[in-house]
């Protein structure tokens, strides 16, 4: 057998995997040791963090396997940095920090560390994380709020770029703004210890392998690494037809008595990349739910490696291809100070509305509209201990049909959070939760329905709570694709046992002892043709109590079999 | 081994390829070993062939066997193929959909259309309760007594089997699982029953729940599958004592067994880490990473200061290794990560890169060179190119290699792809296999806080020993061993096993000086729970006593595991407990925060009685054939010595005590291969394991 022997490339293959293979885990310790460091409920409950190593040039090489709801905003955010700390305003312990929406994550409760990295003496990358912290001021608790909002001085503490660490250690009196503007101090400076030592690990790692490999391979690896990644997106995206499509769908409103929302979309494929244009949209609103473009391009990102490969890198490499773009002005391009704190209720849908593109180019891939979620807090004071609370819940159910399968039931839609269990929730907070189920017949008829609506019963039991939802889904049911039919559309009830009361899926309002907040999410739109179900399926759902007889006979024509 | 009249000890391991046995003579502590097939269909079919060719080949009489110690896998076959019987699982009106839901998040985010993992009962099985107990275990609602009687009535009509209640806060009063219990086996006696107060007093539903059903799930598998081997056994003449061995490495005698049969779904590999732990202690060694390497996965696990390490949960029926996608277990089970790599594992082109796994050819059809019809290029496939393979002598000759159908392979999908020469591509494929489970072994080691340089490397399963020198030199591990003969399989680990009962206990308790008086009463309980299970082990010797309990600061969601100090608990012991958590802290993280306070939520509290045996047994002294241990030499790829040198191949049958030479060098065995690097130094202990000295300069 011939010896193995160089090949004539930049770098030979086995030396790329492995520095690659190093970066990827690199993102990945540094994620260990942050989420087994922090405080907020966010971070730990929710993986609602990310990590990830850049290059000298501000390039992101790699990124942890975290939340998707930061792959908009991470690529871009070191840059940023650069502008306003060029390396000769750096020293080595120096980290940066940053909240601001438009740089940042969107809302201000997401706080990026960036930390330069150092190899004999320059700097040679950055690592860096983002957290969402508990809390950033503002006018409720949590700085998350849709409704009562206009503006975003309402909605928290901004932080532009400014040294956080010099010499490796915290800036005393920068913490000190932070933390006097802050609900839980606690909580922030820990997470914010927590990102730092998160940085330190990654640095420590980078430098290990510049070490071993040596500044020059690194940095033909990393050239590599980023070129080989936008080829192979390129290659991905130019197996989709080329031409510009469009898809449109509507938010129910920002708050009680407002108008619908409109999220339209027209993406351009061409010449192996995307462009995703959401400036017919409608304008920003004056509630926090406006999507700053760091984070409506998160859902780009993720849907091409949805339809194409979930192992596709997260590295500049790849973004290169995909670009958001919106009117100015526009909820999903608004311009500062637009309101943003409670975004979260959107992603969802930035992710259907290109979805409904998609699905028509890649229908193998293609999945119908999800349940949507709502997002309960319920805050107040816990009568029995004289202690605030505050009540923070996700609620989750179907995912859409799709070409060969039923929706899945109950699972976190594109973001991708863990329940909180009940018996947590009663342990925290005086409520008593009287049921968690799924709600038959809501589900998208379909040849694969959708995955099923689910009711939630929350009782408090204390004085008073005030109530703030973020759902959505109360006026325009999740489509179904197809030829599949749409989901059941949600509701949310007060009092479902006695004084019944409907409310908006956006609602704020004071709570009672004794008062039942009732969410009933919509049910998962179907996929293909109600005529092409299997009769067994059918059959099951009914034993299983997810379809009931009636609704067999009339939206699948089925009989019993003699 | 003679066939004396002295008693001997019998341990068996049902693995997924082979059953296999040690039989240990009490007095002179001497080990036979054996092995057979498994029968996949009915495992005590190979247990009863392999114990009656072993009692025949020793001479051995079945009444001179004084004790039989036992891992099997089936209760987690039972859950992996669904084997169980109709089973019915019983919650609070309102609550029955917790085991679909779980905890709703996608075990790999970017996969969208990925598929749950499906509870082991439909949805119709799943009967409710009208009841209601709060956190603090007050009641909110009593038993409705229709709703009972409707339930009890469902199990009549629909010929449940088997039955699992779990109440929300149950773990705070278990009262009405109680009630409930009582008033089915009123009407169904016989039938049987868990409930979650007594399976897994924990707070968090879905965990509690699932750990509950999953044992009524196995219950009348493993009762019947039991009462099959004593009955059997007692043909044999066998009418000795036998123990199970638990997830947490600990024995216990069947009736326990039966009661909490979920315990023992991690048997197999529980005997695996203990074995690792008999042959560290026999070399002096504490301290031992175990890396078992078979043909699909590799498992990671560790002994710390001789004691295997435990965790509080456990997940079975895992989808390519991956957390979150099966079923969660609270029982405490030996810390394994498994991965997706072994021998068996498929190299592909990715990017223009290399990468390995996690598909596996498995066994059938196996790698390339396997002539089996495998067609896609494998680590094994690679390791025969570089020369670390012997195509003549694999499986102990059993089977020979073809080299140039996986030279061909290997050209075909990687190297021509890549353009890069055949040879490049088989040590890429080796490289990036050992890259992926130095990664796996950095997580078991550096991120749990394990410091490489303290530990001693086991390496075991047939394609172990051939990555190992390269995997503990990029971790800076500065010793390994290999065991004698990979014929001494898990069984032997049972041996080493002592008997160990635990139990826990939710109760989330801030760690201030006055805190004293609550965990000494949680200490109560758990004893009294306990004493009630060693009463039925049978052992009257004084047991040892270990706690521990998983502890947070306030307001942080993940909890880390902390080793508390025995003695009294008095006024001193939270300051204690909390100076254990700041320091353990400290060393993972490098920081801690003195101004938040910190919390326990999980108690635990385990009994210990040292296994009898456990002392007495040792490895037969080898060899003493004469002649030279090296018998051969050939080409293998060390980039090292810049590229293929002929190096000594060994046979690992001719070495004796005290042997010793250097790397490079090949030692070949029936089941395995040991690769020795340049610098490396081995000697041959007197038990036959080669201890590694890692050659940092080579």
């Amino acid at each position: 057998m011939t010896e193995p022997e160089r090949s004539n490339q930049p770098i030979d293959p086995i030396t790329l995997s492995v520095i690659w293979g190093g970066f990827v885990s690199i993102g990945e310790e540094m994620g260990t040791t942050l989420r087994q460091t922090a405080f907020s409920d966010a971070v730990r409950e929710g993986d609602d963090f990310s990590t990830a190593i850049f290059d000298r040039k501000g390039r992101m090489v790699a990124q942890g396997n975290f939340t998707p709801g930061h792959l908009g905003s991470m690529p871009h955010v070191v840059r940023s940095c650069m502008e306003y700390f060029p390396e000769d305003r750096l020293n080595p312990g120096d980290a940066i920090l940053v909240n601001d929406s438009a740089i940042g994550s969107g809302h201000y409760p997401d706080c990026f560390v960036v930390m330069p990295v150092w190899f004999e003496n320059h700097i040679v990358g950055y690592a860096t994380d983002i957290c969402h912290h508990a809390d950033m001021g503002g006018a409720v608790p949590g700085s998350q709020a849709i409704m009562g909002v206009t503006e975003a001085f309402q909605e928290g503490l901004r932080v532009l770029p400014v040294k956080i660490m010099r010499d490796g250690k915290f800036c005393e009196d920068i913490m000190r703004i932070i933390l006097g503007n802050v609900r839980v101090p606690k909580k922030v400076g820990g997470d914010l210890r927590a990102q730092a030592n998160a940085n330190f690990v990654g640095s420590q790692r980078l430098i290990r392998m510049y070490e071993q490999y040596g500044e020059e391979i690194m940095e033909t690896a990393i050239e590599e690494i980023l070129d080989r990644s936008e080829r192979r997106i390129r290659d991905l995206i130019r197996q989709m037809p080329e031409g510009v499509y469009e898809f449109e769908d509507f938010f129910d409103d920002s708050g009680p008595d407002t108008e619908p929302i409109r999220v339209h979309v027209q993406m351009e494929i061409k010449d192996g990349g995307i462009t995703a244009d959401f400036s017919k949209s409608s304008d920003q609103v004056p509630a926090g739910m406006n999507c700053y473009k760091t984070f409506t391009q998160c859902w780009l990102y993720f849907i091409v490696k949805a339809y194409t490969d979930a192992l596709l890198p997260q590295n500049d490499g790849v973004i290169r291809a995909l670009k958001v773009i919106g009117r100015e002005g526009s909820a999903f391009n608004p311009v500062y100070p637009a309101p943003s704190g409670g975004r979260a209720v959107a992603q969802i849908r930035i992710y259907e509305a290109m979805n409904g593109v998609l699905a028509k180019l890649l229908p193998d891939r293609a999945m119908a509209a999800f349940s949507h979620w709502t997002n309960i807090q319920m805050g107040g004071v816990d009568d029995r201990t004289g202690e605030p609370f505050i009540l923070y819940d996700v609620v989750f159910a179907g995912y859409g049909g799709q070409a060969m399968k039923d929706g899945v039931e109950a699972m976190s839609p594109v973001m991708n959070c863990p329940n909180i269990p009940v018996e947590v929730h009663e342990a925290h907070n005086p409520v008593l939760i009287h049921r968690i189920e799924f709600i038959p017949d809501s589900a998208g008829p379909g040849k694969y329905r959708g995955g099923c609506g689910l009711r939630k019963d929350i009782e408090l039991r204390t004085n008073s709570a005030t109530l703030n939802l973020l759902g959505d889904r109360h006026k325009f049911e999740p489509y179904g694709l197809n030829g599949g039919g749409s989901g059941k559309v949600a509701e949310t009830v007060l009092n479902p046992e006695g004084d019944l009361e409907e409310m908006s899926s956006k609602e704020r309002r004071e709570l009672k002892r004794g008062d039942v907040v009732s969410v009933r999410l919509a049910g998962a739109g179907g996929f293909g043709p109600v005529e092409e179900r299997d009769p067994a399926a059918i059959e099951r759902d009914i034993s299983e109590g997810f379809v009931t007889v009636e609704a067999a006979r009339e939206v699948y024509g089925w009989s019993p079999s003699p | 081994m003679s066939s004396t009249s002295q008693t001997v000890q019998i341990a068996f391991d049902i693995g997924g390829t082979f059953t296999d046995f040690v039989l240990q003579d009490s007095a002179s502590g001497g080990m036979k070993f054996w092995k057979v097939p498994t029968t996949p269909d009915d495992p005590s079919r190979a247990v009863l062939a392999g114990l009656a060719d072993l009692l025949d080949e020793t001479g051995v009489q079945g009444s001179d066997v004084d004790v039989i110690l036992h891992a099997t896998t089936v209760a987690t076959n039972a859950i992996i193929e669904r084997k169980g019987p109709k089973t019915a699982f019983i919650t609070t009106q309102g609550f029955r959909d917790v085991l679909i839901m779980g905890r709703q998040k996608r075990y790999d985010t970017f996969d969208i259309y990925l598929t749950k993992p499906m509870p082991l009962v439909d949805r119709k099985d799943v009967l409710e309760v009208d009841e209601r107990i709060d956190v603090f275990g007050e009641t909110v609602k009593s038993i409705d007594p229709i709703s009972l009687e409707r339930v009890i009535d469902t199990i009549t009509e629909h010929g449940y089997e088997s039955a699992a209640i779990a109440f929300i806060h149950a773990y705070a009063d278990g009262s009405h699982e109680c009630a409930v219990r009582d008033a089915i086996t009123a009407k169904h006696p016989g039938m049987s029953i868990s409930i979650s107060s007594e399976v897994s007093p924990k707070m968090r539903e879905f965990e509690r729940f699932s750990t509950t059903l999953a044992n009524a799930y196995v219950q009348p598998v493993v009762e019947s599958y039991l009462g099959n081997l004593e009955r059997a056994l007692k043909e044999r003449g066998i009418e000795s004592d036998i123990f199970i061995m638990q997830s947490n490495a600990g024995l216990v005698p069947p009736e326990l067994a039966r009661s909490m049969p979920i315990r023992i779904v991690e048997s197999g590999p529980a005997a695996g880490v203990m074995m690792c732990g008999v042959i560290g202690r026999d070399e002096g060694k504490e301290n031992l990473l175990t890396f078992d390497m078979g043909g699909t996965t590799a498992k990671l696990g560790a002994i710390d200061g001789g004691e295997p390490a435990v965790m509080a949960t456990f997940e079975v029926a895992m989808i390519n290794c991956r957390p979150g996608s099966g079923i969660p277990l609270n029982i405490s089970a030996v810390e394994l990560l498994e991965i997706g790599a072994g021998g068996g594992s498929i190299a592909r082109t990715d990017l223009g890169l290399i990468a390995v796994g996690p598909e596996s050819a498995g066994a059938d059809p196996g790698p390339i060179c396997y002539g089996q019809g495998g067609d896609e290029p494998t680590v094994t496939d690679a390791n025969l190119l570089l020369g670390y393979l012997n195509p003549d002598y694999f499986n102990g000759g059993a089977m020979s290699l073809d080299r140039g159908a996986a030279e061909a392979g290997i050209r075909r999908v990687i190297a021509d792809p890549l353009g890069i020469n055949v040879g490049e591509a088989a040590w890429g494929i080796h490289t990036i296999a050992n890259a992926n489970m130095e990664r796996a072994m950095r997580v078991v080691s550096v991120e749990r806080g394990r410091d490489p340089r303290d530990y001693t490397l086991v390496s075991f399963g047939g394609a172990g020993p051939v990555h190992t020198t390269r995997i503990a030199r990029s971790l800076g591990i500065p010793e390994i061993i290999i065991p004698y003969g990979a014929g001494v399989g898990s069984a032997v680990g049972l041996l080493e096993a002592d008997n160990k009962i635990d139990a826990t206990l939710t109760k989330v308790t801030r760690i201030r000086p006055d805190a004293a008086a609550d965990i000494a009463a949680v200490y109560e309980e758990l004893e009294a729970r306990v004493c009630a299970d060693l009463a039925r082990l049978g052992r009257s010797e004084d047991p040892r006593w270990s706690r521990y309990a998983y502890m947070r600061y306030v307001g942080q969601g993940y909890e880390r595991k902390v080793d508390l100090p025995d003695g009294p608990i008095d006024s001193n012991y939270p300051d204690k407990i909390s100076n254990v958590f700041v320091e353990g802290y400290l060393r993972n993280y490098g920081f801690t925060d003195p101004d938040a306070e910190i919390e326990a939520i999980d108690w635990y509290l385990v009994a210990t009685i040292p296994s009898i045996y456990n002392a007495l047994h040792r490895f037969e002294s080898i060899g003493d054939s004469g002649e030279g241990f090296v018998v051969g030499s050939r080409e293998a790829y060390f980039p090292e010595l810049d590229g293929f040198v002929n190096c000594d191949v060994i046979d690992r049958y001719r070495l004796r005590a005290g042997d010793s030479f250097n790397g490079p060098a090949i030692v070949e065995e029936r089941e395995s291969t040991t690769l020795v690097l340049p610098g490396d130094v081995v000697t041959v202990s007197s038990s036959g394991h080669l201890l590694i000295k890692v050659g940092y300069e080579g």
